[in-house]
């Protein structure tokens, strides 16, 4: 009785929905929303004055690309997480580019070393990184979570990491362009740590920040009248 | 389910009917021991309706709706494995107007005066003291139930409680 109750509750609130689009063409529409603001933010801040001769370098261009696309497929796999039974491999297509960041990052400390030497690998303390990117991250961060909340709560965690890597990545290459840091053992640490790091943090809240309570209040309803 | 979508109810209401017997089979084969299997069912058909926007048309519908199946099995398994393992609390300590203290025969009697009391209210303060002292339900869900205001029911359960109150020290 309850369950035929329930059935003709839910055809009755069965109003026209659309579909939701495809992750990847969600991923492009947060992307282009959250790079106008970042351009925004690096115009703010200032460009570095050696951009152009940074940009030429082959080790600098594939570091920024790497973060941009590792922030573009993250976001991608964050809505694909939120539909139900589409291809796990999409969810971790990122590691791909955060791989490739790595290498570049990897090749940048080589470099210092072979300039350097071994004292080419000492870092100075640059803490503001931390700050910076999760102060630049927020809005884009805001943004992606009002997203991936229309998807489906079926794997939180995963979920919530993957849109805190898409926002931190995406400041961390917006950071690469307006700071003048090109230590590869300071950016390694303070600006990639800092990413994985709040990316670890924010996953955390997977389950806070995505579940399924208005439809355990409508739950909870149906089986207080059916005692 | 793409019918669902566009808003087509009795395409809608027919594929719920055909997913409940598969949906309570899918649950009683994932967690055998499961005492409220029909709540499980009634949390996926639930969990379906709100993320119906979902769907992808252009893929299948079954691992869609099986992942999500599997998905609220898990939750419910873990929240009332969570519920299980609350510590109870202590019982309160009886006293003269607790069950507890007084004799079987005492409680029936209780029992019995209660039902009197109970019985001798017009029907409108009846239906509200079953549904709000009995039943447990909140005053918004009474309201829905019996189509009458919340300010209504509270004024029948006031008046309601002080008849029952009077008929039972007429009794003692």
């Amino acid at each position: 009785m309850l369950n035929e109750a329930l059935i003709k509750t839910l055809t009755q609130n069965c109003a026209p929905i659309r579909p939701l689009a495809h992750p990847a063409k969600r991923a492009l529409v947060w992307f282009t929303v959250s790079l106008c603001y970042v351009a925004i933010v690096v115009a703010f801040m200032g460009i570095r004055p050696d951009f152009l001769s940074k940009v030429a370098d082959p080790q600098f261009a594939t570091e920024v690309a790497a973060a941009f696309l590792t922030s573009v497929v993250a976001a991608a796999g964050a809505f694909s997480a939120g539909c139900p039974a589409r291809p796990i491999w999409e969810r971790f297509a990122a590691g791909i580019f955060l791989f490739v960041w790595v290498g570049a990052l990897a090749v940048g400390c080589w470099r210092d070393v072979d300039a350097f030497g071994v004292s080419g690998l000492l870092s100075h303390s640059d803490i503001d990184c931390l700050p910076t990117i999760l102060a630049i991250s927020i809005p884009a961060a805001l943004l992606i979570l009002s997203m991936v909340k229309r998807g489906a709560p079926i794997a939180p965690f995963v979920t919530i990491g993957l849109a805190a890597l898409a926002s931190t990545a995406l400041a961390a290459g917006a950071l690469r362009l307006s700071f003048r840091q090109d230590a590869a053992v300071s950016v390694c640490i303070w600006q990639f740590g800092s990413v994985i790091l709040l990316t670890g943090i924010a996953s955390l809240f997977g389950r806070v920040l995505l579940h399924w309570t208005m439809r355990d209040e409508l739950i909870a309803s149906f089986q207080a009248h059916r005692r | 389910m793409a019918s669902a979508q566009d808003g087509d109810q009795a395409a809608y209401g027919e594929l719920l009917s055909d997913l409940f017997p598969v949906l309570r089979r899918f649950v009683m084969r994932r967690w055998p021991n499961a005492h409220d299997a029909e709540d499980v069912v009634q949390e996926i058909l639930v969990s379906i309706h709100t993320v119906r926007q979902t769907y992808d048309r252009g893929r299948p519908f079954i691992p869609w709706l099986m992942t999500i199946a599997a998905r609220r099995v898990a939750d419910a398994a873990r929240t009332r494995y969570a519920r299980a393992n609350e510590t109870a609390v202590d019982v309160l300590p009886e006293t003269f107007h607790g069950d507890g203290a007084k004799s079987d025969q005492e409680a029936r009697d209780d029992r019995e005066a209660l039902r009197q009391a109970l019985a001798i209210l017009p029907v409108g303060q009846r239906q509200a003291i079953e549904l709000i002292k009995i039943q447990g339900l909140s005053l918004n869900e009474a309201s829905r139930v019996t189509g009458k205001s919340v300010g209504s029911l509270k004024v029948g359960i006031h008046r309601a409680v002080k008849a029952m109150r009077r008929a039972l020290e007429g009794n003692g």
